[in-house]
């Protein structure tokens, strides 16, 4: 309806507004975002409640928006299957080691989240990390451009050398993903394993190689072939990111199974 | 006075070694009381952090000793955890836990994760308890 | 040093002149009664102390002493700089309304309020020195690496360029060449007030944090400069003259009754704006809902409802009613109220919009939904110090500049 015909139909407008709720998503929006395999899901597992309507468009580029504009190659992104999650941060152990984080911070944790009033289990283990956003909030609020979107390869990474440490980015990140690392005089956060691992040719970060349960999944959502894509655009089950709302279009994706 | 000291001791030690609590590499041991019919064990191999709760089985679901010691573990703990094929492939196949845990007798061990994973986590705040059961 | 010296270079001032002016300062400023000079010392001291909290701070780590921390980054160094540079905006623009927009009864406050303004902006620059973990890099950096859509730039650049405009303008002044003053008070009043709508912005452009999101807070800052500028004219002005004990004149008291009315309009509109962000956080968001419940019935009721509302709005605007904007004292207590409460006011704007979890959602144990901030010695150190610096500057630039007299012209 365009204005005018709201304008003129104001009755009958406000009559048929209703709730943002599945039902009543129009066909054609659902096909939509059924393509890029993200089933309209009521149940609040882990992230926010993706309405079709207006959180999973801002949270989600559709899947031509994705590719065009956002052209890496590899894209690379990591999918967690929180429901296989134990808790044993061998991930976290793995990736101190490699990336030489110190004790005090970290580049990825695993969140415990508890609801004594859940049905059947109570516990479920949710591991955190950068979420290489493709509006990284970060990037753009950082003064000397120290944290910066690589163009090849879509991962947010760090020019230490221009830091100046004004913790602007760490206010910015919604996902508590940077901290001040000493050693480095400056800010320090999950970079995929790029430095460590990937410019040298290992094709997997040390996380996702150090899972026993196969609960990280990372790889190039630009290959049709690479599990993260294949597990991102499918219909049977929902995949979530984490607070979509904040427009950052996160790369890093949330499922069960 | 020397000999009372050294009897006085070595009682306390062998009482206690019927051990309310303990810490070691293996894990965790921590028995709150008598009731539970044995302590709450925390595994940490092969991976950190797997609880059997003895008071969830024994107090609360009313379990017999006999339906799994001795068939199915000993009456060590970490015992298991020392055997190379305590893994989860053990259990689908009817192994350890999951000769309940199948999915017919109780929930099956593919399933609920994080009940007993109480992970990283789960193994600090038990090793707390016991510490703190212990300073007392 | 460099500056004068270029004007004598350029033929601007003669050389004569030039020894002259500073003979003179020399001379004004030897002449001092006793109790100004014990003030001076003892505020130097607090300076010296505060800058050696603020070295040990750099030596051991900002990470040990400060009580920042990663899930919040900011603290009250942040809100120390937020406090004095939007003192030394809220300055400008109403020194600007005398000197530079020709409001006559504002022209015998103009002098005295640019020195400040000088004097306040240093001075947050000094605080920022103390909280950034790479201070010198951020002078390179900021030019061959500039990121046009972060705030922090442009705000950074804005007062750092604001900063040699108004120099350049309190210069001029004093050389009485009051043409390029006044074209100095323009650039100035557009750079600082362009700087403080990115300081706003620095925090209203964040959308993951959701007390924080919006055009409230640039729009905020803009009148709360105007407050606080205020507030420092007629604190200063007011201390000024008693440490000369001289008497006010004629025009100063009417440049003084001018700002306090402007000061009590000002306060108004503060007091709606800030009645309006809080009934439309409490009805908007889960997270700024959660914030704002904090701020008004939280660990931080104290800080707003008596330090905010009740020192920082309502008594400075009694009591300036009751004052009728003639009775100089009265203003001066509200001012000097007024100050404490804009302090907390800033704290809070900052601690706030960090103290709810990221994570708040999600039913973690790992943090609580309201995380906790506590400043340390440093931090507080280095704010005394900063307000003791503040105080040093401003009696050397009284005795100085002798009472900074303006003739009108």
């Amino acid at each position: 309806m365009n204005w005018k015909e709201i304008f003129m139909n104001w009755k009958e407008f406000f009559k048929n507004l209703k709730t943002e709720d599945q039902g009543f998503v129009p066909e054609d929006t659902r096909r939509e975002f059924l393509k890029i395999g993200l089933i309209i899901t009521g149940v609040a597992a882990g992230g926010s409640l993706l309405n079709v309507v207006s959180v999973v468009a801002e949270g989600l580029a559709t899947s031509e928006e994705l590719h065009k504009e956002y052209p890496y190659k590899p894209h690379y992104s990591m999918v967690f299957r929180v429901d296989r999650c134990i808790g044993c941060e061998r991930c976290v152990e793995a990736c101190r080691q490699t990336n030489n984080v110190p004790e005090y911070g970290w580049r990825t944790k695993i969140l415990e989240r508890v609801d004594t009033k859940a049905v059947d289990q109570q516990r479920l283990f949710m591991p955190i990390l950068c979420n290489h956003c493709n509006n990284p909030p970060c990037v753009r609020a950082c003064p000397t451009k120290a944290t910066y979107k690589d163009k090849q390869t879509g991962i947010v990474r760090m020019a230490n050398y221009k830091c100046i440490g004004c913790k602007t980015c760490m206010a910015a990140c919604p996902y508590d993903a940077r901290y001040f690392n000493e050693e480095k005089g400056a800010i320090d956060k999950c970079d995929f394993c790029w430095e460590s691992r990937l410019s040298k040719g290992i094709k997997i970060t040390a996380c996702a190689e150090a899972c026993p349960a196969g609960v990280r999944i990372f790889g190039d959502l630009s290959d049709p072939n690479s599990e993260v894509y294949k597990i991102v655009h499918q219909m049977g089950k929902a995949v979530w990111v984490l607070k979509p709302e904040t427009g950052a279009k996160p790369n890093v994706f949330y499922t069960i199974g | 006075m020397k000999r009372i000291i050294i009897l006085a001791s070595t009682l306390i030690l062998g009482l206690s070694s019927f051990v309310l609590s303990e810490i070691t590499e293996e894990g965790v041991k921590y028995q709150e009381s008598e009731e539970a019919g044995g302590p709450e064990i925390v595994y940490t191999k092969p991976v950190k952090g797997v609880l059997f709760s003895h008071k969830l089985h024994v107090k609360e679901l009313g379990l017999p000793c006999e339906s799994c010691h001795t068939a199915i573990f000993e009456m060590e703990a970490f015992k298991s955890q020392r055997n190379p094929d305590f893994i989860m492939d053990s259990l689908y196949k009817g192994k350890y836990c999951g000769a309940c845990h199948n999915g017919q007798t109780a929930f099956a061990s593919n399933t609920k994760c994080a009940t007993c994973h109480v992970g990283v986590k789960g193994l600090e705040r038990m090793k707390k308890k016991a510490q703190a059961a212990e300073k007392k | 040093m460099e500056k004068k010296n270029n004007l004598v270079a350029e033929g601007i001032i003669s050389k004569d002149e030039f020894k002259q002016n500073w003979l003179q300062f020399l001379m004004e400023f030897l002449s001092g009664s006793k109790d100004f000079y014990i003030l001076l010392v003892l505020s130097g001291l607090i300076v010296l102390i505060s800058a050696m909290f603020g070295v040990n701070a750099m030596y051991v780590g900002y990470s040990h002493v400060y009580g920042i921390y990663r899930e919040i980054p900011w603290g009250i160094l942040i809100s120390g700089y937020i406090f004095f540079v939007v003192i030394s905006t809220g300055l400008s623009i109403i020194s600007s309304l005398g000197h530079v927009f020709g409001v006559k009864s504002l022209i015998p406050i103009s002098k005295r309020s640019v020195y400040l303004s000088i004097v306040t902006l240093f001075t947050g620059f000094m605080v920022i020195f103390f909280d950034l973990e790479n201070p010198f890099r951020m002078a390179i950096w900021n030019v061959f690496s500039p990121n046009l859509t972060s705030n922090i730039w442009w705000m950074g650049t804005l007062y750092g360029v604001s900063l040699i405009f108004v120099t350049f303008e309190f210069l001029l002044t004093l050389l009485r060449k009051y043409r390029y003053a006044m074209i100095f008070g323009l650039l100035t009043l557009i750079g600082k007030v362009l700087a403080i709508s990115n300081l706003g912005a620095v925090f209203g452009m964040l959308y993951g944090r959701d007390f924080w999101y919006g055009p409230f807070i640039p729009i905020y800052l803009i009148a709360s400069a105007i407050s606080s500028g205020c507030a420092a004219i007629i604190f200063f002005t007011y201390l000024g003259y008693r440490i000369r004990n001289e008497r006010f004149d004629k025009s100063m008291e009417l440049a003084l009754q001018v700002v306090g009315k402007l000061w009590a309009l000002s306060l108004a509109i503060l007091a709606f704006l800030i009645f309006w962000k809080i009934v439309t956080g409490i009805a908007s968001s889960e997270g700024q809902w959660l914030a704002i419940r904090e701020l008004m019935f939280g660990k931080y009721a104290v800080n707003f409802w008596f330090f905010e509302i009740f020192l920082g709005l309502i008594t400075p605007f009694f009591l300036l009613l009751v004052s009728k904007f003639r009775n100089l004292n009265q203003m001066f207590v509200a001012s000097l109220l007024a100050f404490i409460g804009i302090f907390f006011t800033r704290v809070d704007l900052v601690v706030i919009g960090q103290i709810v979890s990221q994570f708040f959602e999600y039913k973690v144990t790992d943090f609580p939904v309201i995380l906790t901030y506590e400043p340390t010695l440093h931090e507080i150190m280095l704010i005394i110090g900063a307000c003791a610096f503040c105080v040093f500057s401003f009696l050397i630039g009284e005795k100085v500049f002798k009472g900074h007299h303006t003739e009108i012209h």
